[in-house]
């Protein structure tokens, strides 16, 4: 299979992600749950890679959150900024696990759009929209759709400066961008383990900054006899078992990652987007490209349905993904709401040969040699 | 023997507490402190020797590992409180 929907998972991980998973799953216990060998083995582990992942993004390992993927990171950082009636300003490139739950919890939110891929100008509308009544600002790195990637820097400087929190979705970055809390002053940053981490499904990180309310409560292996959660990081935010398998899988692919040169890795992706796009174009397909952009690429075929497309390449044995990406906020922003759009997105292990197949596809898929496509 | 215990209010400030140690050649041992330690339930101990006690509160205090009590074990079991 030719696998081009790593926005959504990687795949494939390297192999020292499984092997350690599995030497996980059968030599750890429980953390901070007993005395014991099997248990200290596991508090090791875990604080190993809290340790490993605070290096990777320059914060300090109590700032480290395991959670279980991105999505319950942002409902944690979110829970803990917004009250029912709180304005809170957001990218009109925002994923449903920001929008979701901010509705859930009764904002007041603005949605801020600009030109896809002109930083300057998602940077002039937010400081338009970032108010004295901000109660938080919630930026994506880089969309989930179309590989925008959005000036988190600049805007942490601007929300500083005003008193705002800032969130910071970096689901599609991490692993491929530098993620850098400390310098942008983020309260939260959140990411999964399983896309540009190489980790496996079940992971994610929660960076946290600022005073935090628990998603859930429950058990932590300490201070057992309040009823209250503990107020020590990460323990308050990590009740119940931790995933160590899930955990140590991610540790693995984090040392993969640092073993990388990351900006060899983004400037291979970029020639790869780059000559995607340029090949789709010449099929007559409508890009979404720019300046800024890391490791996805949107597009359009022309007079096709994108799922019944998607369906097509998939039966060629092309894995990519069509619709909205559960990010419809994207789509009004860019326009393509609500067809959506086909998205291609890359990982450390795409290559050329993944780009040929997916064009020779798509010119047989226009050329109209694949069965059963509805033109629209 | 080690008889001087650190008591930790998390496991994770006791796994980088005990890295800090490890790191700078401490000799200890990060282990469940015992109840008499430990008065809101469960909680962690790196236990060492006496005489590493000062070297051991300033890395730990570098390393922003923070300390909730110190504690001297006697020969016979019994904790004496020594900090706060």
């Amino acid at each position: 299979m030719i696998y081009l929907d790593n926005a959504a998972t990687t795949l494939r991980k390297p192999p020292q992600v499984g092997r350690a998973m599995v030497r996980a799953l059968t030599s750890c216990a429980n953390p901070g749950r007993g005395g014991h060998a099997a248990a200290a083995r596991a508090e090791a582990l875990v604080y190993g890679v809290r340790a490993q992942a605070a290096a990777y993004f320059g914060c300090g390992p109590e700032e480290i959150v395991f959670t279980a993927n991105a999505t319950e990171g942002l409902n944690i950082a979110l829970g803990s900024l917004v009250q029912a009636g709180d304005r809170v300003v957001i990218s009109g490139l925002e994923h449903n696990a920001v929008t979701r739950p901010l509705a859930a919890l009764g904002a007041d939110v603005i949605r801020v759009r600009a030109p896809l891929f002109d930083q300057a100008a998602w940077l002039e509308a937010f400081d338009r929209a970032l108010g004295p009544e901000t109660a938080a600002c919630v930026c994506t790195q880089v969309s989930n759709v179309f590989g925008a990637i959005l000036p988190v820097e600049a805007l942490g400087a601007l929300c500083a400066q005003r008193g705002i929190p800032l969130v910071v979705d970096a689901s599609q970055a991490a692993g491929l961008l530098p993620v850098r809390p400390t310098r942008w002053g983020a309260a939260f940053t959140a990411m999964p383990g399983h896309k540009g981490l190489l980790g496996p499904q079940g992971t994610g990180i929660l960076i946290c900054r600022a005073p935090a309310k628990p998603l859930r409560y429950g058990g932590t292996g300490t201070q057992s006899a309040l009823a209250a959660m503990p107020q020590e990081l990460p323990e308050r935010l990590e009740a119940g078992t931790l995933n160590v398998p899930g955990i140590a899988g991610l540790g693995a692919g984090l040392a993969y990652l640092q073993g990388l040169d990351q900006a060899q890795v983004l400037a291979g992706e970029r020639a790869l987007l780059r000559h995607g796009a340029q090949g789709l174009q010449a099929l007559g397909a409508r890009c979404f490209t720019g300046p800024n952009q890391a490791g996805v690429l949107s597009f359009l075929l022309p007079g096709l349905d994108c799922e019944e497309a998607a369906g097509a390449y998939s039966r060629g044995g092309i894995a990519l993904r069509a619709g909205l990406h559960c990010a419809p906020e994207a789509h009004r922003s860019a326009g393509t709401f609500p067809e959506g759009t086909l998205r291609l997105s890359l990982s450390p292990f795409s290559t050329r040969r993944d780009i040929e197949a997916l064009l020779q596809a798509t010119r047989g898929m226009l050329g109209g040699k694949s069965q059963g496509i509805t033109r629209r | 023997m080690y008889d001087i215990y650190l008591t930790l209010r998390s496991v994770t400030r006791g796994q980088g507490g005990k890295r800090a140690l490890d790191r700078a050649g401490i000799p200890n041992a990060l282990l469940r402190a015992p109840r008499q330690i430990a008065p809101q339930g469960c909680a962690y101990a790196l236990s060492l020797r006496r005489r590493d006690l000062d070297r051991a509160r300033a890395l730990l205090d570098r390393a922003a590992v923070e300390v909730e009590g110190v504690y001297a074990r006697d020969p016979q079991g019994s904790f004496g409180r020594l900090w706060p």
